[in-house]
């Protein structure tokens, strides 16, 4: 008795520890008013209006107010789902340099990154509860008869776990407890790398679509959260330093562009290949497929803005066009966001019944999908959401690494 | 137990839909709705008049297939699609959280959204009705007028079905996806 009275004592003491800044709403509005930064936060409150907006109509009319189908049952909000959770999943990845695997130069955004992995996935979790069309239920049946054979069971259990790690992480972070950051901080890292790889299964094992089955998704997966999460870490860098970046930051960009670069032309040898063996042999709903894709402008636009801009920016310089790498790196995440938004939509661009062995019906070639308005409010609305969370963070916590060890 | 399935002597379909208004009346199918549990797919007659090829046009009758290994009980996160005691295929839709994730799976295109209840359904072999009532038959083959559909224990050397497909050549959909359909199609 007596001893669980201490530990909640302890318990109790270790919160009320955690360093962080007393603020209320006035601290909240009181930031510089640069055109820039009015911008931004008008876009975030017009944002978080969608939300509520998006949010009412489908409290209102349920999946009709998507434009969901029986053949593309996965709409924008998986895609938005899945691009949160790899901003998520690579900001770990960024955050983990430093704080997990000991090297020195990034130690000074691993707060700042695994802070952001935290609000990413939030927003996304934020968005996905309004995909899934009984979110209580699941939570509920997730443990009583749990579907071991399911990617989506342990892609949902894991990311529920790797957000526990993460916070734990990043309280440790914020008590100067490296020990203890690294422990909870390898192990999130590691259950957050299984959900996404997971994740990637969610498409990978669907052997109904050829376009899609298969080992590449996995492990894409994995390489492109790295690269999502180096462009969200100049993006974060970037408002941070206002693109004047101090001599330390410089230093740290300068390599992460580096490694930017050799995982972009990783990916796009990744994305060659896929492309060139989809299509090779000409194999039915395979090929043809993959042709499609490669006359879709949403393709290109994942190709351009995520691959070839911001490769010829790193490239250019040698990455030590910081200001540069800002402005690619946005450009980066449109492209992340369209290489999430094909993936969900290329997968299901082919309707199944036509794939029967004898063709017994004139279906449409291709399965159309174009989100609808609540769709696309709601999802914006999870950008809107990340961006208040990171932000009211960097006014209760301190982000920036501590100065004295 | 019982294994259910069903062989479809296809060939003999004269599309007149009166099993997809059956199911409808059996199993309180939404009305209306095209493709819910069961459909009749129709292959138009190919070729320019007055060159039609008469025997390119075909009808055959379709419905889950209740795979013996099926990708949609596979992938269900909260196990909501579970083979029931008759190796029938079927959801509760107690559990059915609604991911989709089985659509997408279903190599057969055999699942939808009931709007009424916001889950997955699909075809169940009449197990809530006429299975329940201890009858052994569905009530598209019941009203079959060509007799296309035969129901029974695949289990049971006697049955009729079980005879039907050891005498008649027969070919599953898809089977190379290794999902071992129990839908049989006679040639
Ligand atoms: S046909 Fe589709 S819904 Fe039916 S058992 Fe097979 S995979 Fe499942
Ligand atoms: S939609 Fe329902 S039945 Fe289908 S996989 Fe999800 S929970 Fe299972
Ligand atoms: S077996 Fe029953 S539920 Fe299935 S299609 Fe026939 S009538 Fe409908």
């Amino acid at each position: 008795m007596a001893e669980t009275i201490q530990q909640k004592q302890s318990i109790k003491e270790f919160i009320a520890t955690i360093p962080f800044n007393k603020i209320g709403i006035k601290d909240l509005l009181n930031f510089e008013k640069t055109p820039q930064n009015m911008l931004v936060a008008v876009i975030t409150l017009a944002f978080l209006a969608f939300f509520v907006l998006g949010v009412a109509t489908y409290l209102m009319h349920g999946h009709h107010a998507y434009n969901v189908t029986r053949e593309h049952p996965w709409g924008l909000l998986i895609a938005v789902y899945i691009f949160f959770v790899v901003s998520s999943t690579g900001l770990c990845i960024v955050g983990s340099l430093g704080d997990v695997f000991g090297f020195k130069d990034y130690e000074m955004i691993s707060k700042r990154a695994i802070f952001g992995s935290i609000v990413t996935i939030m927003a996304g979790f934020a968005v996905i509860a309004f995909e899934i069309g009984h979110p209580v239920t699941m939570l509920i049946y997730n443990v009583l008869s749990p579907g071991l054979t399911s990617a989506i069971w342990w892609m949902g259990t894991l990311y529920g776990l790797y957000l526990t790690f993460m916070i734990i992480e990043f309280v440790f972070l914020l008590k100067h407890n490296m020990k203890m950051a690294k422990f909870f901080g390898l192990t999130g890292l590691l259950v957050g790398l299984a959900a996404h790889s997971n994740l990637g299964g969610v498409f990978g094992f669907l052997n109904a679509r050829t376009i899609s089955n298969g080992v590449f998704y996995p492990t894409y997966f994995i390489l492109t959260a790295f690269i999502t999460g180096i462009f969200i870490a100049f993006i974060m860098m970037g408002f941070r330093y206002k693109l004047e970046f101090p001599e330390n930051a410089k230093v740290m960009l300068t390599n992460l562009a580096k490694i930017q670069g050799l995982l972009i032309s990783i990916l796009i040898f990744f994305v060659t290949w896929k492309f060139l063996t989809d299509i090779y042999g000409d194999m039915p709903n395979r090929a043809d497929v993959a042709i499609h894709i490669l006359g879709s402008w949403t393709f290109w636009a994942e190709v351009v803005l995520a691959m070839l801009i911001p490769l010829f920016i790193i490239l250019k310089d040698m990455g030590k066009n910081l200001t540069g790498m800002f402005w690619a790196s946005l450009s980066g995440m449109v492209g992340v966001f369209f290489m999430r938004y094909n993936l969900v939509h290329d997968t299901q661009l082919k309707p199944l019944q036509m794939m029967k062995t004898t063709e017994y019906e004139l279906a449409p070639s291709w399965v159309n999908y174009f989100p609808s308005m609540t769709e696309i409010m709601i999802s914006l609305g999870g950008l809107g959401l990340c961006i208040l969370l990171y932000y009211v963070g960097t006014k209760l916590f301190n982000l920036d690494a501590d100065t004295h060890h | 137990m019982a294994r259910y399935g069903m062989a479809l002597d296809y060939k003999n379909c004269i599309n007149c839909k009166a099993c997809e208004v059956a199911c409808k009346e059996e199993n309180g199918i939404l009305m209306g709705a095209d493709k819910h549990r069961i459909w009749v797919g129709v292959k138009e007659i190919e070729g320019e008049y007055p060159f039609l090829s008469i025997v390119s046009s075909s009808f055959e009758p379709s419905q889950c297939q209740h795979c013996d290994d099926a990708p949609c009980q596979e992938v269900c996160p909260t196990n909501a699609t579970y083979y029931d005691e008759n190796g029938v295929v079927r959801v509760n839709a107690e559990k059915c959280i609604l991911c989709s994730y089985c659509m997408n799976a279903c190599p057969y295109d055999a699942r939808y959204v009931d709007d009424r209840t916001m889950t997955v359904d699909k075809c169940n072999f009449c197990s809530d009705t006429r299975l329940a009532r201890g009858e052994t038959t569905t009530a598209c083959q019941n009203t079959c007028p060509t007799k296309v559909r035969t129901f029974g224990d695949l289990d049971d050397p006697n049955s009729e079905i079980s005879e039907l497909l050891r005498t008649r050549e027969h070919f599953s959909l898809k089977s190379h996806l290794g999902t071992k359909p129990k839908l049989f199609y006679l040639t």
